[in-house]
């Protein structure tokens, strides 16, 4: 819809200019007075453009597109797993979890964990930063790869990294997301 | 095709705005009474009659079991949503009730669409006397924060009000249409806020204005709120402070519903108001006792009873802010809209955070409706300089294993937007997938709304076989729709999204043949009534100038001509045709025209008779 080509580096600017542009001719306020048929077509070709350009934008959602259309994306049984060298730190956190837990529902006084519970999160934080970066990182090279016609074996490996970044990042973003839970109900 | 007319349907008042061609601008029509708020309240008389507005509002106190306010409360929305506004609300419902909830008015009850029904046609009926010529479109204004099934609501009360709604448009994007801000050079891709308390609810939505080669765009970025603050909140503030005052000088306890409390709270409301202009006021209110209330209000001690109701605004509006990635002082303009808003410590308190004056120029209780009018004319033009595009105010999410949603379509997405997903079988020979569709931010299903559940049909075979896709569409209204497909055989399935607490189709059709006993007449009929009294008057007027004096003084040529014109008039009053009737009014207004002058002639010099020049 955007022709643009399958690398993952995007122009937002000229990105958005183009959503607009075809936002005029697409948007069902434009076909009100027109036939059944052309609401139809308005209403399938907007949705579209809107599903494109909320893909588009946003980083992390790019870079699954672009593994699904290459048939690369592989969220696997590996996805709910600990990455290896996380594994201590998330150990120690279900540890603090529990216990915040278990001292809430007895009514003692939580505030002890709680400031133990945001250093991890602080330290969990720190980590989702450094997945970004490495996507980022990552992909460049894609877009380097792409550049130089590289053959189909360097970018499957490209994409494989892609592949973990993704699955690692969707691990630790839940596990921020549940901390961030737990503390907001203590 | 009849007149589009622009509806801001709303919890306490609702209004209706057209474009006025001549000025280019939009204007509010007013109704019978003069003003252009009709009250959102319904009251259904002994005799059947439903009454709509202002004299509903005055039945609440006299008969509040047939009169219902804040009905847009109810719309969209399940017994089991609605247990926190029945603490709040007096709502009679209906114990017999099924998913959707019906109140009870007297001997009869009602769905919230229908309620709401009746307040559009009123309104529909004071444009059609405006103009005098029949209105059958609209385009009708949503909170941002409403739900795919409280928009469907809103569109069958449309519908069930004999309008074709072209639009359901959010009230903050109407009010940034209002003011017009893309006309303003500085305002050319601006950030807009738009701070909403009306009487019952807060809505903050982040827009912004983009030029473009083609026209103006209007972009909603972000939006949230609170469907439990507002106007009314400060008068409860303000009521219970007095309430303790007079408890504790005159040892009087009223009730807070009685008829005592309704006058406290309407002066209370006056002095509100008043503190708006004046920096202190004094409370006068006579008690049962007969001694006076007497106390001394300044403005500050208004600021400081209401503060918390500003404070819980803030939430709301931080959250917009983060969601649409700006900090307050990124914002190039400030609008201000709902009644509430007029209070200065509001005015205060937004200028502050934002670090600018907030537009205030528009009447902040019209401003929603004169948008609506505003997106009603582009639309019917067809070809337009202005372009809204609107998000889905909430994520659209699918029940997934063990009772958790799985997102589908974020909230702030743009609409139209649609997502796809997958469905296979996990049993041989399975023949139905269940399928439900969530609304909301939440992760357990139970804590979401729940939108619609439907049963996929799936033709036999081996577990993990079948490959449907089911596409979910959300419209440029923000309603749902949804289509499957077999992958296998490529056969399209149609799929009728049931609304969990909606109304079918079978069910509106049955209630547009039943408003048919509660309505009015319809246009023509009323026209026709109208044209006839109106004949009757200058039949009779007539037939009195014929048997006067001066009668004698015309030539019978124009007796002849007025005596044919009076038996025209008659034959048409017999018949159906307003038009004619009108036609034939004229005919009969120009033959007498002689007529008329001399008995004016002579009813102005018998009232002079006898009395000198210099008398008159």
């Amino acid at each position: 819809m955007f022709a643009l080509p399958r690398k993952l580096w995007v122009d937002l600017g000229a990105l958005e200019q183009k959503f607009l542009q075809l936002s005029w001719k697409l948007h069902p306020d434009n076909f009100v007075n027109a036939t059944d048929e052309a609401q139809e077509l308005s209403l399938k070709g907007s949705s579209e453009l809107n599903d494109a350009y909320r893909t588009l934008k946003d980083p992390v959602a790019r870079v699954e597109y672009l593994l699904a259309i290459e048939g690369e994306r592989k969220e696997g049984e590996k996805k709910q797993q600990a990455p290896p060298e996380l594994l201590e730190e998330v150990f120690e956190l279900n540890e603090s979890l529990e216990e915040l837990r278990a001292t809430k529902s007895a009514g003692a006084d939580v505030a002890a964990l709680k400031s133990r519970l945001e250093v991890a999160e602080e330290s969990f934080g720190k980590k989702l930063a450094a997945v970004d970066a490495q996507i980022e990182a990552t992909a460049k090279d894609w877009d380097k790869a792409v550049d130089n016609n590289a053959d189909a074996a360097t970018r499957k490996k490209i994409m494989a990294r892609l592949n973990e970044h993704l699955n690692r990042r969707s691990y630790i973003r839940n596990l921020v997301l549940n901390v961030k839970k737990e503390l907001e109900e203590a | 095709m009849g007149r589009i007319v622009g509806i801001d349907l709303g919890t306490t008042n609702s209004l209706v705005a057209y474009m006025d061609a001549p000025t280019g601008k939009p204007k509010c029509i007013p109704g019978p009474y003069g003003s252009t708020l009709c009250p959102s309240v319904v009251s259904l008389d002994p005799d059947g009659t439903i009454v709509v507005g202002e004299p509903a509002r005055k039945r609440l106190l006299t008969q509040p079991e047939r009169s219902i306010y804040s009905v847009k409360r109810l719309m969209g929305r399940g017994l089991a949503d609605i247990s926190e506004e029945l603490k709040l609300f007096s709502f009679r419902v209906d114990p017999s009730s099924e998913s959707v909830i019906r109140v009870q008015l007297g001997e009869k009850s009602f769905t919230a669409p229908e309620v709401s029904s009746f307040i559009l046609r009123e309104l529909k009926n004071w444009a059609e006397a405006y103009f005098s010529e029949p209105v059958d479109r609209a385009v009708i204004t949503v909170p941002a924060y409403f739900n795919d099934a409280q928009r469907q609501a809103t569109k069958d009360a449309g519908r069930l009000a004999g309008l074709e709604v072209l639009r359901l448009v959010n009230e903050p994007m109407a009010a940034a249409l209002a003011y017009g801000l893309h006309e303003k050079p500085a305002a050319s891709g601006g950030k807009v806020a738009v701070y909403d308390l009306g009487g019952g609810t807060f809505d903050i939505s982040v827009l912004k204005l983009i030029s473009t080669g083609q026209g103006d765009i209007y972009q909603v970025l972000s939006t949230n709120g609170d469907t439990h603050l507002g106007g009314d909140d400060i008068d409860n503030l303000l009521q219970a402070f007095v309430h303790e005052q007079i408890l504790r000088n005159d040892r009087i306890d009223f009730s807070p519903h009685g008829e005592l409390a309704q006058e406290l709270r309407k002066e209370l409301i006056a002095l509100k108001h008043d503190l708006s202009e004046k920096e202190i006021t004094k409370l006068r209110f006579p008690l049962p006792s007969g001694s006076v209330f007497e106390f001394e209000f300044t403005r500050g001690m208004l600021d400081a009873l209401i503060r918390p109701v500003v404070d819980r605004t803030m939430n709301p509006v931080k959250r917009a802010l983060a969601d649409a990635q700006l900090k307050p002082e990124e914002m190039d303009e400030v609008v201000l809209v709902g009644g509430a808003t007029r209070t200065p410590l509001i005015r205060r308190s937004v200028r502050e955070y934002f670090g600018r004056a907030p537009h205030t120029e528009l009447n902040p209780d019209e401003v929603v409706a004169l948008g609506a009018a505003v997106q009603a004319n582009i639309l019917e033009r067809g070809v337009t300089n202005m372009l809204l595009l609107d998000v889905t105010p909430l994520s659209l999410g699918i029940e997934t294993y063990g009772g958790a949603v799985g997102k589908i379509i974020p909230r702030n997405s743009p609409i139209p937007a649609s997502a796809q997903e997958m469905y296979t079988t996990g049993v041989d020979n399975q023949t139905g997938i269940d399928i439900h569709v969530l609304q909301g931010e939440r992760e357990l299903a139970k804590d979401c709304r729940s939108l619609a559940r439907f049963n996929l049909k799936v033709p036999p075979a081996p577990a993990g076989l079948p490959r449907i896709e089911v596409k979910f569409l959300i419209d440029a209204n923000g309603i749902l729709q949804v289509a499957a497909k077999d992958l296998r055989t490529g056969e399209a399935q149609q799929i009728e999204v049931r609304p969990s607490y909606g109304l079918n189709d079978a069910e509106i059709e049955r209630m547009l043949e039943e408003s048919i006993e509660y309505a009015e007449q319809d246009f023509a009929e009323r026209q026709v009534i109208k044209a006839r009294t109106e004949a009757e008057n200058i039949l009779v007027a007539t037939d009195k100038a014929l048997a006067g004096a001066q009668a004698r003084a015309i030539p019978a040529e124009e007796r002849a001509k007025i005596d044919s014109a009076v038996i025209g008039l008659k034959e048409a009053v017999a018949g159906q045709d307003y038009k004619l009737i009108r036609k034939r009014i004229d005919d009969l207004n120009q033959a007498t025209m002689h007529l008329a002058e001399l008995v004016i002639n002579s009813a102005v010099s018998t009232a002079l008779r006898g009395k000198s020049v210099g008398e008159i």
